[in-house]
């Protein structure tokens, strides 16, 4: 789903021929132009975010984010980290969770979506607690152990150095805090993954044209999905970066997974 | 998906939806603005947990019973109880009562259950006014003029059902025919149907003879 895209950096190694190129959905470009490549897939759907993310998971995308709101464990007085945040959906809920003795610090690499977010949270009159920060996850532009939690909704699969951004994550969060990363996954059926193709690659893009008139991006989202490591990666990555306890949960038979892993 | 995140969707949304048509609740939330309440129901897996703010956030609690006791401040109240006595938590007076009768474990800052009984508690809806923002306000006063009357006589035929049933229970059974007096009086009928039947038979021989 659009939500699916919320910038936060870029590329990932892994896959790629060479140390200098990195994947941008199915095409190779260099490592320094995916970041500008992803910006500008997300300043196009910015405006027409909430409603293709509505549209294209058919409302499911606010059940796995009210999951992983319930496995945050956020209480009154926490100092929340939500990056990628977009349109601000998790941050809305952080901000009332924590209370005005706590914060929540909303931030994404694209200027286009952290304005639409800050916008909307405004709207819903969510001011004293959200702090809005352009950051890239990469290499995130707080102290070390600041934040009792972290999340990324439906942004790691952006970042062209998962690793990077993963071991920053860890840098920032306290001791005994979490890290909570939604993201699409692989489907845990053979024929749960057809249809998915099928709706991905076909019907998905459409529905980007007709809504959004934007065709491509939706094309790059479907891609950027296939693109991302799966569950077991995933959570290797997540070990690898130093979070202990590391787990996952398939949400939707697999379609999404929301992966856990603590700081000690 | 987990079907506690549907649930908790839609709890949330009917609650929020229940207390905007009380333009009253946003005063008394006001004391709760800030503080959590959870709740654990016997017959359910999963407690829930109301975030309270300018709105009534609801969260599924992963956390066990035991567990989050452990971890509340002066700004959580944690509640433990069953399905049956959940309708008398509206009453703020029956708390206490509830707490010393063992049907109610109440763990944390007392006030938070009473300023949320008393929110759901003291609910005060008029269907009128909603329902005028959708249809004008005539049709909405026809409506509810309407619905009054189907409630009036709903009312009055439970009530006249009522009477019927204790009428029945005082007046009528006391001197009503008891339970063996019919059996005896039934057997009397066998019995008597019995000797007709072997009458009728021995008329039948005799005449056949002649």
């Amino acid at each position: 789903m659009s939500d699916a895209n919320t910038p936060s950096g870029t590329s990932d190694t892994q896959a790629t021929p060479t140390t200098q190129q990195t994947h941008f959905g199915f095409k190779q470009v260099d490592k320094a132009q995916k970041a500008s490549l992803v910006a500008n897939v997300f300043d196009s759907v910015a405006a027409k975010y909430d409603v293709m993310n509505d549209l294209m998971s058919l409302g499911i995308h606010r059940l796995w984010k009210r999951y992983a709101l319930d496995c945050s464990g956020v209480r009154a007085g926490h100092k929340v980290l939500d990056i990628a945040g977009g349109t601000g959906d998790l941050t809305a809920k952080f901000s009332r969770m924590v209370g005005p003795g706590g914060s929540v610090t909303l931030a994404d690499i694209n200027l286009s979506m952290l304005k639409v977010g800050r916008d909307k949270l405004r709207d819903k009159g969510l001011v004293g607690n959200i702090d809005y920060v352009q950051a890239d996850a990469e290499s995130l532009p707080f102290s070390d152990n600041s934040f009792d939690v972290v999340t990324m909704a439906f942004g790691l699969r952006n970042v062209t150095e998962k690793q990077n951004a993963l071991n920053s994550i860890y840098r920032v969060l306290k001791p005994g805090g979490r890290l909570l990363v939604l993201e699409f996954s692989k489907p845990a059926s053979q024929h749960l993954s057809k249809i998915y193709d099928i709706y991905s690659f076909h019907i998905l893009p459409r529905m980007g044209q007709i809504v959004a008139n934007d065709e491509e991006s939706y094309r790059y989202l479907a891609e950027s999905i296939r693109m991302h490591p799966d569950q077991e990666t995933l959570k290797g990555m997540f070990e690898q970066a130093g979070f202990e306890q590391c787990d996952y949960t398939n949400l939707t038979g697999g379609i999404v997974a929301l992966h856990r892993g603590y700081k000690f | 998906m987990p079907g506690s995140a549907l649930l908790s969707a839609i709890a949330e949304t009917a609650i929020n939806r229940v207390l905007a048509l009380d333009e009253d609740s946003q005063a008394r939330l006001l004391p709760l603005n800030g503080k959590r309440l959870t709740l654990y129901i016997d017959q359910f897996p999963h407690a829930l947990t109301l975030v309270f703010s300018q709105r009534v956030d609801v969260l599924t609690e992963l956390l066990e019973h035991s567990e989050l006791v452990a971890q509340l401040d002066e700004n959580s109240c944690c509640i433990r109880t069953s399905l049956e006595v959940l309708p008398k938590l509206t009453q703020t007076s029956q708390l206490t009562q509830l707490i010393r009768q063992g049907e109610l474990h109440l763990d944390g800052d007392l006030h938070i259950a009473q300023h949320t009984a008393a929110l759901f508690g003291q609910l005060d809806i008029d269907p009128q006014e909603w329902l005028s923002h959708y249809t004008g306000d005539v049709i909405a006063h026809q409506a509810g003029q309407t619905l009054a009357g189907f409630k009036t006589q709903i009312a009055n035929a439970l009530a006249r059902s009522r009477a019927g049933i204790s009428n029945a229970l005082t007046e009528e059974k006391p001197i009503g025919v008891g339970k063996l007096a019919v059996m005896h009086f039934n057997d009397e009928v066998d019995a008597l149907r019995d000797d007709v039947q072997r009458f009728e038979a021995r008329l039948n021989a005799l005449n056949n003879e002649q």
